[in-house]
């Protein structure tokens, strides 16, 4: 799965966060069969929200990109894809990374 | 001797501070620590020495406690990448202004409540009175003036929006978050910290700031002669405008009058800075807002 945060791609702990793109902390996870660096479990917690959402209402399977953009304050805007489809949103999470605003975006 | 910002353990120096925040950050992964350190310095690592340095900088620099915090005030929202709800401010759309009368409301309450505390809290007559009279302004309004509050309404119903919507639309959640942080130092830190948190925010709208480095204005200030804008919008601006250059200055002597040790002063620094992000959050749930009436906003997003 390629993940790219503001323009770079991440998931590793010299690349930075899946989430933020931070390169501080030393969590990993596991997710979708890859391991992937965070900085801290709620920003693990908040991607693995993103992934869950991407699946429920987006209907992808095995996602294979996520593009991130966005940070804490502003909210961020994602948009993953499977191999044949891809799911735009705009999604905010509390300072627990519960999502607490999600919109859907023109998904074409 | 220094406080860690986060969660205010008290050291010997900033090279044990320094030492605190990173081991917190890279061998706990703790929240706290690292989302204090990707806000405020950078969200790449650097090394113990140089956020030593950086700690020292930011700190105990500039030694004037007032002065330290309109400088860091203005440095998060008002520097070369000034907060997109400032920006948005330049010239604001309907949107924009109605995202602003719906979350404001609920700051507003929320701020002479906070502020009722400070007056519980303390014995300083001069800091009862100040506080009382700010509350005046802002929920009673005094001398035949429409008190802030109700200026905010008549804006929002001048817009479009009928009193009953305004006073019945709950805040966003970012909204509430924010209130809770302010409620939070209220409730559980000394009157003094209270104080600083909240008269920290009114500088936002100070005339000053660009004295003291800001590149723009709250708003611009063309709008209070332009024909864009009705009455009630300018009336609302400009009470702000005229208001808080007063406010801001006088509270921020009395906290300086009444931050007598070392101490105080490093707490009020780690409780004022809780507060500016806590109103970087609340500015973006005001955009946020504006957003359902102006889809478009979404683009603020992706800058």
């Amino acid at each position: 799965m390629i993940v790219i945060v503001n323009g770079s791609i991440v998931g590793t702990k010299e690349t930075g966060c899946a989430l933020c793109g931070g390169t501080w902390g030393n969590h990993y996870e596991t997710i979708e069969g890859h391991n992937l660096f965070f900085c801290c479990h709620i920003c693990a917690k908040a991607f693995k929200n993103i992934i869950n959402e991407a699946k429920r209402r987006g209907k992808l399977e095995n996602i294979e990109y996520i593009d991130i953009k966005g940070n804490f304050y502003k909210g961020r805007i994602i948009e993953a894809r499977d191999s044949k489809k891809s799911y735009k949103f705009y999604v905010k999470f509390s300072d627990e990374g519960e999502i607490i605003e999600l919109k859907e975006l023109s998904n074409s | 001797m220094p406080i860690c910002p986060v969660c205010r353990l008290e050291l010997d120096s900033w090279m044990d501070i320094s030492e605190h925040i990173e081991k917190m950050a890279n061998e706990k992964s703790d929240p706290q620590h690292v989302m204090w350190l990707n806000r405020h310095i950078s969200n790449k690592e650097i090394k113990k020495e140089d956020l030593e340095t950086w700690l020292f900088n930011y700190f105990e620099k500039p030694n004037e406690l007032s002065l330290w915090i309109r400088k860091r005030f203005i440095e998060k929202f008002y520097s070369h990448k000034p907060h997109p709800f400032m920006l948005a401010m330049q010239k604001p759309t309907r949107g924009v202004l109605l995202g602003y009368v719906l979350e404001h409301r609920h700051f507003l309450q929320n701020w002479v409540k906070v502020l009722s505390l400070i007056v519980f809290n303390t014995d300083k007559d001069d800091v009862i009175k100040y506080e009382l009279e700010n509350i005046s302004t802002e929920y009673l309004g005094i001398n035949g003036k429409p008190s802030h509050y109700e200026l905010l309404i008549r804006m929002g119903e001048s817009l479009g929006l009928s009193r009953e919507i305004i006073f019945s639309t709950d805040p966003l959640p970012s909204t509430k978050e924010s209130i809770e942080t302010w409620r939070y130092i209220a409730l559980n830190r000394p009157w003094i910290e209270t104080m600083a948190a909240m008269h920290s925010l009114e500088i936002a709208a100070d005339r000053s700031n660009k004295n003291y480095g800001a590149k723009i204005h709250y708003f611009d200030i063309e709008i209070l002669n332009s024909d864009k804008y009705n009455k009630e919008v300018k009336d609302f601006l400009r009470e702000g405008y005229e208001a808080d250059i007063g406010h801001t200055g006088e509270a921020l002597n009395l906290i300086e009058k009444y931050a007598d040790t070392r101490k105080t002063i490093e707490n009020i620094k780690v409780t004022v800075l809780k507060s500016l992000d806590a109103l970087d959050k609340y500015l973006f749930a005001r955009l946020e807002r504006a957003m359902q009436f102006e889809p478009e906003l979404i683009e603020v997003i992706k800058q």
